[in-house]
């Protein structure tokens, strides 16, 4: 024989399969202390997942609360802050007015589709003897276009000029089931402050923008300003043609009403965009923030993992040792231990993201009225950070087995 | 056994293997320090909103127009039929144990000092306004303690504003524009900071008669009660409900008193607290499930011993102690440091953020710590109990 | 094929230095038999170690087929263990969870051979070793004889050219050891290299050449 070089075994790295083989079963070994490992590993996956998956959803149900009314709304508010970033000056009034006449001139704005103007106020509506304190707002008959409005019944507040204060009231579902029960209310009369007002149509129940409908009146503008007896709006809403053309509508605007206001910038323009953008901040920075908590618990479940497969090289030694006497090298090792911690995170993560979903299931059941979903980038990831965090916990151990003298491992016995 | 005798025991189990106790009690101790630290900027932020509340003081009542319903913010703050009038504001003064009375209208405008202009928040209040919310003066004085219908244009600036129109020159007795009327300077503050994002400093104070005449408007937006520390918050504002009811016969308004106001916050904040407290606490949990595997591993790994000491004739009681103590032991250290860690953690989270100083609250510490020892329990039994259940014979053949 | 030239080799053990080879020269040709003996801690052991490249000689040079692979790093070293050294030991030394099969294939496993290639081989190596019906039995399901069988199996898988016995037969009953011992036999019959450690007089007498170990040094060769 003596034939020097033998070309039987050509040099090849371990297949994939034997070595995710070999460590499965080494993991696998010992069942209860495997199924502790993993235990420890889904629990904190899972919150990881629903704690972001909570988040996602309340993330998505605001948004689209606001997505609902367009994206190319912009709201005009009196008043303005000198310090940007601040809030601007939601409450509050000014020394000059936003008036009627300011927004039918921003209508002329080649770049503006609608425009709806605001007062908003409350005030004791009765039928009868019967009386309720409800939201007033004085609007015009785009407002129904603009804030996506449904009726029940009837019909919404006639165009024309927004002059003209006609005395006719549109009025929330919860509002006319107090006064009128469950009479018709649609050509009725009812008293708002010392008015009168015909009841021409019932709004659909719903929230918008924060406020429940349900509780709302809605008249026409100059109804409102002598109501209140003011000629000062609260809010401007403007409906842009298109909602690329956004800043642009914006600084027509601006430019508008400076001209109006003998020069002065003394109004606020707030875009849909710019509150939706806070939201999704705010909200993602809440997610980000509550998911970060919970892993911790993924580190300490890292800590765990490396901690039983430092035992798991102690109680191998000698097979280590004969590993390397078949001709292991120390890369091998490396790899086969690396491997095992990997999977062992690896399938604890999957049960985690298996209980969470089912967790989410559940909490769906418990409360429908709320969307809820598995946040479609949370399986990744937790599959992510679980194979990092098999990875890097993984790491001590496999060394030690990877460094492990083979004729003093295959020794002791 | 005596107990020193156990604690050299277990201490010799622990310290035999010494990175592996060295990781379990690692676990616990991160989560521990979760608890500690996420518990101690609840309480940090939990103080510093009371603090920014308080700042006010806490004898204070706040009446609003219109009845608050159901949500948020009611719409008569803006405007509304049944308006809160000056009048009202005065006759409430009457009312014993009422201290002070500020009618308060807020808004926003510009104001001019020759070439400089600046657009700020304009306060318009009573003179009590200083006494009421803790103003102080920097120079000059506020607002002086004119009838209400006839009060002067004077105005106080605010630290921010008089910088701003003025920078170093003198301010006071100077003539400012304010939506166009002329004002004279009487006064600027100390600087008071921001409140929950409103900068109190970005603003001018004006008696509130000529602040509802530059707005154009004949209500108030609230009135502020001081009452005399001594009374209780609710007696007073159910006499100031009764006094109002009678003066407008119906309830059109809202009476906040501060100390409710303060106790709501206060519960919102404190379930903030444990709420973030138990999201800490799923790490305790992973690291109790550490201590179980370890332990149970142990128990594994120490048959022949626990045969041997079986052979020697300790009860099975004592091998459950023996047990039970390593593990609690390993949790109480994990404890300890984890407290360090939290400690430490929220120290130099003061360090880092001055205006939130974090603040540990002994009470969720002293719980943590019961919790890392319960947890060890918790863990230690089962692998105890196995370790007491071996049969020595069994046992001892496993050497 | 083999030459060890002044080998040293000292191992720390607490505070005091154990000199387990001094200056050990060998050299053996291929197709020998050899038997190592001498009492224990004479280094016999530990002279297997470095035979198997399992340690590493303090100094000295140890050529194997012609290369100087006392000066290997480790990857090589590893490489020549998995081609051409075989090792038998005392305690069989199988991975307790697997099947006489896997265990069998595991150094065609290391080295990256295909499955469908493997099952061939290793079904073979089954059937020479009358361990066919065994296949999927557990260490702990076999009798030593078969486990140590199971161990030569796998020990000569990958064709080496040397195979390295540590006290082969020292936890088998009499007739296990001999059926052992006559397959080491056969196999250096068909030119493979054995080399046994011992200290059973006995199974020593039946090397052709007899190496015998004293405090770390060869004390007689014949």
């Amino acid at each position: 024989m003596m034939g020097n070089e033998k070309v039987a075994h050509p040099e090849y790295p371990m297949q994939i399969r034997d070595i995710l083989s070999f460590s499965l079963h080494a993991a696998t070994a010992n069942r209860g202390r495997t199924l502790l490992m993993l235990l420890a590993m889904a629990i904190a996956v899972s919150s990881v997942v629903v704690l972001i998956s909570l988040g996602d959803s309340a993330r998505h149900y605001v948004i689209d609360q606001f997505a609902t009314l367009g994206t190319n709304l912009l709201i005009v508010l009196p008043g303005r802050s000198e310090t940007t970033g601040g809030p601007p000056p939601l409450l509050g009034e000014t020394p000059r007015d936003l008036t009627l006449d300011d927004a039918m001139a921003l209508t002329r704005i080649r770049t503006v589709r609608r425009v709806s103007s605001i007062i908003a106020g409350s005030a004791l509506v009765s039928v009868g003897h019967l009386e309720r304190e409800l939201l007033v707002l004085g609007s015009t008959s785009e407002l129904y276009e603009i804030r996506h409005l449904a009726l029940n019944q009837g019909s919404f507040l006639p165009q024309g000029e927004p002059t003209r204060a006609e005395a006719v009231c549109v009025i929330g579902q919860k509002g006319k089931k107090e006064l009128f029960g469950n009479e018709p209310a649609i050509g009725q009369w009812l008293r708002i402050g010392d008015r009168r007002f015909r009841v021409i149509g019932v709004l659909s129940p719903g929230v918008s923008l924060g406020e429940d409908l349900g509780e709302v009146v809605i008249i026409p503008v100059a109804a409102a300003q002598a109501l209140f007896n003011r000629s000062s709006l609260f809010r401007v809403l403007v409906e842009s043609t298109n909602s690329e053309r956004m800043e642009q509508t914006r600084q027509a605007i601006l430019d508008t009403i400076r001209v109006r206001h003998e020069g002065e910038d003394d109004i606020t323009v707030i875009t849909q965009d710019a509150v939706l953008t806070t939201f999704d901040r705010i909200f993602k920075a809440l997610t980000l923030s509550v998911a970060g908590i919970a892993a911790i618990s993924l580190v300490v479940a890292g800590i765990m993992i490396m901690n039983v497969m430092l035992v798991a090289v102690s109680n191998r030694r000698a097979e280590i040792g004969l590993l390397k006497a078949l001709g292991a090298s120390r890369t091998q090792i490396l790899g086969l231990f690396l491997t095992e911690s990997t999977i062992l995170s690896s399938i604890g993560a999957g049960i985690g993201l298996i209980l969470a979903l089912l967790g989410m299931r559940l909490a769906a059941f418990l409360f429908p009225e709320f969307p809820l979903h598995l946040a479609p980038w949370s399986s990744t990831i937790a599959l992510g950070v679980a194979l990092i965090t098999g990875i890097i916990f993984g790491v001590l151990p496999a060394r030690r087995a990877a460094d492990l003298e083979p004729a003093f491992a295959l020794a002791r016995r | 056994m005596q107990i020193q005798d156990f604690f050299r025991y277990t201490f010799n189990g622990i310290r035999a293997q010494r990175l592996r106790s060295f990781l379990t009690a690692l676990g616990i101790a991160v989560g521990i320090g979760a608890v500690v630290l996420l518990t101690s900027l609840g309480e940090g932020l939990h103080h510093f909103v009371l603090g920014e509340f308080t700042q006010f003081g806490t004898n204070l009542i706040a009446i609003n127009p219109g009845k608050i319903t159901t949500h948020g913010v009611s719409g008569a703050l803006l405007s509304n039929v049944r308006p809160l009038t000056l009048e009202d504001s005065a006759s409430l003064k009457q009312l014993p144990q009422i201290l002070d009375v500020v009618s308060v209208v807020q808004g926003n405008g510009a104001i001019e000092a020759g070439t400089h202009q600046r657009r700020a928040t304009i306060y318009g209040v009573d003179a009590s306004a200083a006494r009421v919310w803790k103003f102080g003066v920097a120079a000059g004085r506020f607002l002086p303690d004119d009838p209400p219908r006839s009060a002067r244009s004077f105005v106080v600036l605010g630290s921010k504003v008089r910088k701003e129109l003025f920078g170093n020159n003198q301010a006071l007795g100077e003539r400012i524009r304010i939506g166009g009327e002329l004002f004279r300077v009487i006064g600027s503050m100390k600087s008071k900071g921001q409140m929950l994002g409103f900068d109190l400093d970005d603003a001018v104070y004006i008696p509130a008669a000529k602040a509802m005449a530059l707005f154009n408007r004949e209500s108030l937006m609230e009135i502020d009660l001081l009452h005399s520390a001594g009374s209780s918050s609710s007696a007073v504002a159910e006499k100031v409900k009764k006094a109002l009811q009678a003066r407008h016969g119906k309830e059109d308004f809202t009476i906040t008193t501060q100390e409710k106001m303060l106790e709501i916050l206060g519960g919102v904040l404190n379930t903030l607290t444990i709420a973030v407290g138990a999201l800490g606490g799923i790490s305790l949990l992973v690291g109790g499930v550490g201590i179980l595997t370890i332990m149970s591993i142990t128990v594994n790994e120490r048959t022949g011993e626990i045969g041997l000491l079986r052979a020697m004739g300790v009860e099975r009681n004592q091998i459950l102690v023996l047990f039970l103590g390593e593990a609690v032991i390993l949790a109480a250290i994990g404890g300890l440091a984890g407290l360090v860690i939290g400690v430490c953690g929220s120290w130099l989270f003061s360090l880092i953020v001055p205006a939130l100083p974090a603040h540990i609250s002994w009470v969720y510490v002293a719980s943590a710590e019961l919790l890392a020892a319960f947890v060890g329990l918790l863990a230690g039994v089962l692998p105890a109990r196995r370790a007491a259940g071996l049969h020595p014979v069994e046992a001892l053949r496993a050497e | 094929m083999i030459n060890l030239q002044h080998i040293e080799r000292v191992f720390q053990v607490g505070d005091e230095e154990v000199h387990a080879l001094r200056d050990v020269s060998m050299t053996a040709t291929g197709g020998e038999y050899i038997a190592i003996m001498g009492p224990s801690g004479s280094g016999k052991s530990s002279l297997l170690n470095i035979l198997g490249l399992l340690d590493r000689p303090d100094s000295g040079s140890y050529e194997l087929d012609g290369t100087r692979v006392s000066e290997l790093d480790e990857k090589e070293q590893a490489r020549i263990r998995r081609h051409k050294i075989g090792f038998v030991f005392q305690f069989f030394h199988l991975v307790p969870r697997l099947t006489a099969f896997v265990n069998i294939a595991l150094p065609l496993m290391l080295s990256g051979m295909k499955q469908a290639e493997r099952q061939e081989r290793v079904t073979t190596a089954l059937a020479a070793f009358g361990l066919a019906n065994r296949a999927q039995h557990r260490p702990d399901q076999l009798s030593g004889g078969q486990r140590q069988r199971v161990a030569i199996a796998r020990a000569t898988i990958m064709q080496p050219t040397v195979i390295l016995a540590d006290e082969p037969t020292g936890n088998l009953d009499r007739n296990a050891g001999i059926e052992v011992v006559e397959i080491l036999e056969e196999l250096n019959r068909q030119e493979i290299t054995l080399i046994i450690v011992t200290h059973d007089p006995e199974l020593g007498k039946r090397a052709r050449r007899q190496i015998l170990m004293v405090d770390g040094r060869i004390e007689d060769d014949r």
